[in-house]
């Protein structure tokens, strides 16, 4: 039975591919969604329009092809990790983001969001160190 | 006009639920499978063999159903707002791989996931 429990530097590499195509996903999904913010969804014929007008979205279709990735990389993560390892490792998406636009848009981090920033990166490393084996070396 | 904001938090909550019941069927249908994966050919392999198992394609349902609650709640709420909310699942999801996966728990790692939701919603809020 393989029975690798471990987090190595090859599966933090795919969840870290895993978090940038989830990412990517997420703004894919809002593009597409975003040029009907008023429109109202009521009724199930309504909920069908929008969903129509949702998928002629060229935004909605690069999401769904990210999507079939991630789920190829996030599978393989599944076969060789605990799930209640990988989900949290793979929440450092949250990270992510304000930082790239800290470093490209120049946006400010406030200090509630550092603080936010802290107990991610904390949490994350803490999920990590309960996934080790204590006989077994680092990494 | 304005959505009840019951109503979206309500939402949020059946989309992490299927977030929830989405990554426990994949888990338990990879579990299941008992396959070492390492090498790209061996991914390709593993592949077929998983999208061959009824719980992926459970897996999937519940994706496609957490996907169209969510792009709904994205067309009417604030996106901090829907993340913070949707943080919930971490922890939901943590509870359910140590009561159905059997996963072993120790202390840091709730502790950790914990810290997560906290660091998430401090993110989001600010």
């Amino acid at each position: 039975m393989p029975n690798k429990k471990n987090v190595t530097v090859k599966i933090l590499l795919l969840l870290l591919l895993s978090d940038i195509l989830e990412t990517f996903i997420h703004f894919c999904f809002k593009k597409s969604v975003l040029t009907q913010a008023d429109f109202m969804v009521r009724t199930l014929s309504d909920a069908f329009t929008f969903s129509k007008a949702a998928f002629s979205s060229p935004f909605m279709w690069a999401g769904l092809m990210a999507v079939a990735v991630i789920f190829i990389v996030w599978s393989t993560i599944l076969s060789k990790i605990d799930l209640s390892v990988a989900i949290p490792i793979a929440s450092f998406s949250y990270i992510f983001v304000p930082l790239t636009s800290l470093i490209f848009l120049h946006e400010k981090i406030s200090a509630l969001r550092w603080s936010g920033i802290f107990m991610i990166l904390a949490g994350v490393i803490l999920v990590f160190l309960s996934s080790h084996n204590k006989k077994s070396g680092f990494l | 006009m304005k959505i009840n904001i019951l109503f979206i938090i309500f939402l949020i909550f059946i989309s992490s639920l299927c977030d929830v019941i989405r990554e426990l069927s994949l888990k338990s249908a990879i579990n299941s499978l008992n396959f070492n994966v390492d090498g790209i050919k061996k991914v390709f392999i593993f592949i077929m063999k998983v999208i061959a198992l009824p719980k992926a394609w459970m897996a999937f349902v519940f994706s496609i159903l957490s996907l169209l609650i969510y792009l709904f709640v994205l067309s009417k709420a604030d996106l901090n707002f829907a993340f913070s909310l949707d943080s919930m699942h971490y922890v939901l999801i943590a509870i359910a791989s140590h009561l159905i996966l059997k996963e072993k728990f120790e202390i840091s790692r709730w502790l950790g996931t914990i810290l997560i939701v906290l660091g998430i919603i401090a993110v989001s809020m600010s």
